[in-house]
């Protein structure tokens, strides 16, 4: 049985696909087979970050109307033997995606042994996003630090609580995750930024994980490997711990602190 | 042997009497530019305030000599507004003959005071509730209190019609609690509120945690642009009209 897992924002830019990849690579890792879908048709980005753009022939779409077969379409990852990446196409739009094309394709997915299918929605709360969330079983919501994000968080969430199959047939709901990306403990500390406790007081949804802000992202994405592969970084930790706990372990919150530098730091430098 | 009530597992399907609760939608006039101004008018503000609730004409104010209104163009208006208008009442011989055509259902006998009640409607329906009514439970009254229990969120919005609502999770901002009776809110109010919503001015907003972006009774409404007094702001208030035209705050 495989588990699909949407992550999902509402607002653009807050690091929906740079999650998408760190967990699908993070799932795979830990040896479970999994694939992630790119639903931003018309503007795909998950190639670039997973650094498959060069081995993109045949998309989501023409497996959705037929014109290639799965296996056809999914992109074996370079960093992790269990992961396969199901890329969107450049040249359609989001109409592109039907419900029955969806799921057949998830289906398929399942059939094949996937356990798990990582979808990464497109912003916004239009028809890419609810297709990202039809068939979602858990949702990470990935929420920034700032009221706008916050509050597209929520809009989302009211969406999958009553757009989602799970919702509309009256199953269990979708089990929801809160991830807050690119905190800044100094700025929260100081009072410029939520912090990850304001937010989940507004949204009432467990916390996943708190992703600190950091360079390490921009330069993985740019290299075209998810940033859970960038050892021994904070945002690599975070990625892991936040895996664990998805997999029911247990963590302790790391890079939430802010401590004031000391003397020394201060004098020596040091970030 | 009284019936007592054992597991039996449900039919498929059953019959019983209902009175629903409704939109009226009472014709003052028939002229068609005159409607077609005021409905702009009427729903200018709050082009989505209904939800798809159904509706039905009232003719009984119309005068003897009144023209036919253009039932399918005024009910395809109304569509577009959020109201399922599917009926006439207290209509002519004429007039009903001309709604049948556009597809309305005509209803008779509808006492013109009492919310609108489907009792004879043309389609040959089976006498209902064949069975004896089990006494031991009375079909209660359509429930006139709303009770939510999960978070409101953003883009949320629900209305209580007729009633009370009682919610026990927290309004987010961009959600919206509308009663026709009062509100009450035992957890974070941050979005809208509006009590009264059919212009009851002895509705009242009660909440645990006032941080509301906005909240209304009957019609009058205060923003919160800045913020509440101290006394009240994200702590216990009620909120109620004076001499219905001023929204009073008070701590509880």
């Amino acid at each position: 049985m495989a588990t699909i897992i949407t992550v999902t924002s509402g607002k653009g830019g807050v690091g929906k696909t740079t999650t998408s990849a760190s967990i699908s690579s993070g799932l795979a890792l830990r040896g479970f087979k999994t694939a992630v879908i790119d639903f931003d048709v018309g503007l795909r980005n998950l190639d670039l970050i997973m650094g498959c753009e060069r081995r993109v022939v045949y998309d989501f779409v023409n497996v959705i109307q037929g014109d290639a077969n799965l296996n056809q379409a999914l992109i074996k990852d370079k960093h992790s033997d269990n992961l396969y990446v199901l890329p969107a196409s450049q040249t359609r739009d989001k109409d592109a995606l039907t419900e029955e094309g969806v799921e057949k394709v998830l289906k398929d997915l399942e059939h094949q042994g996937f356990d798990y299918i990582v979808c990464d929605s497109p912003a916004g709360i239009e028809h890419g996003a609810v297709m990202a969330l039809t068939f979602a079983d858990e949702a990470i919501i990935v929420t920034n630090p700032e009221v706008s994000s916050v509050r597209d968080s929520d809009r989302i969430l009211g969406i999958i609580q009553s757009k989602s199959r799970r919702a509309v047939e009256g199953r269990d709901p979708v089990k929801e995750h809160l991830l807050v990306t690119r905190y800044s403990p100094k700025r929260a500390h100081e009072g410029e930024m939520l912090t990850y406790t304001d937010i989940q007081e507004l949204l009432r949804i467990p916390l996943l994980g708190v992703i600190p802000e950091s360079e390490a992202v921009l330069h993985a994405s740019n290299q075209g490997i998810p940033a859970i592969h960038q050892k021994g970084t904070p945002v690599a930790d975070a990625y892991s711990d936040a895996i664990g706990r998805f997999l029911g372990e247990e963590h302790p919150l790391r890079f939430v602190d802010y401590e004031k530098p000391g003397l020394i730091k201060r004098l020596f430098g040091g970030k | 042997m009284p019936r007592r009530r054992e597991p039996r597992p449900a039919p498929a399907l059953e019959l019983k009497t209902t009175r629903f609760a409704g939109i009226q939608v009472i014709l003052n006039s028939a002229e068609h530019a005159a409607l077609d101004t005021h409905l702009s008018t009427l729903f200018a503000a709050t082009p989505d305030f209904f939800g798809g609730e159904a509706a039905v004409f009232d003719c009984s104010r119309l005068p003897a000599d009144a023209a036919t209104p253009d039932w399918a163009w005024l009910a395809q208006e109304l569509k577009s507004r959020g109201l399922n208008p599917f009926a006439v009442q207290n209509a002519s011989p004429a007039l009903a003959a001309a709604a049948t055509d556009a597809g309305l259902l005509v209803l008779n006998d509808a006492a013109p005071a009492n919310p609108p009640v489907v009792e004879a409607s043309p389609e040959p329906e089976p006498e209902p509730d064949p069975e004896p009514q089990s006494a031991p439970e009375p079909a209660p009254p359509a429930p006139a209190t709303r009770i939510i229990d999960k978070p409101l969120r953003s883009g949320q919005r629900v209305y209580a019609a007729g009633g009370d609502i009682v919610v026990l999770a927290a309004v987010n901002p961009g959600a919206e609690v509308i009663a026709d009776g009062s509100i009450h809110v035992y957890a974070p109010l941050k979005g809208r509120a509006l009590a009264g919503a059919r212009g009851d001015t002895a509705a009242r907003i009660f909440t645990t945690h006032l941080e509301a972006e906005l909240v209304s009774i009957a019609g009058v409404y205060r923003t919160f642009e800045s913020a509440p007094d101290a006394a009240v702001a994200r702590k216990p208030a009620q909120i109620r009209l004076a001499d219905a035209s001023q929204i009073v705050i008070e701590p509880l």
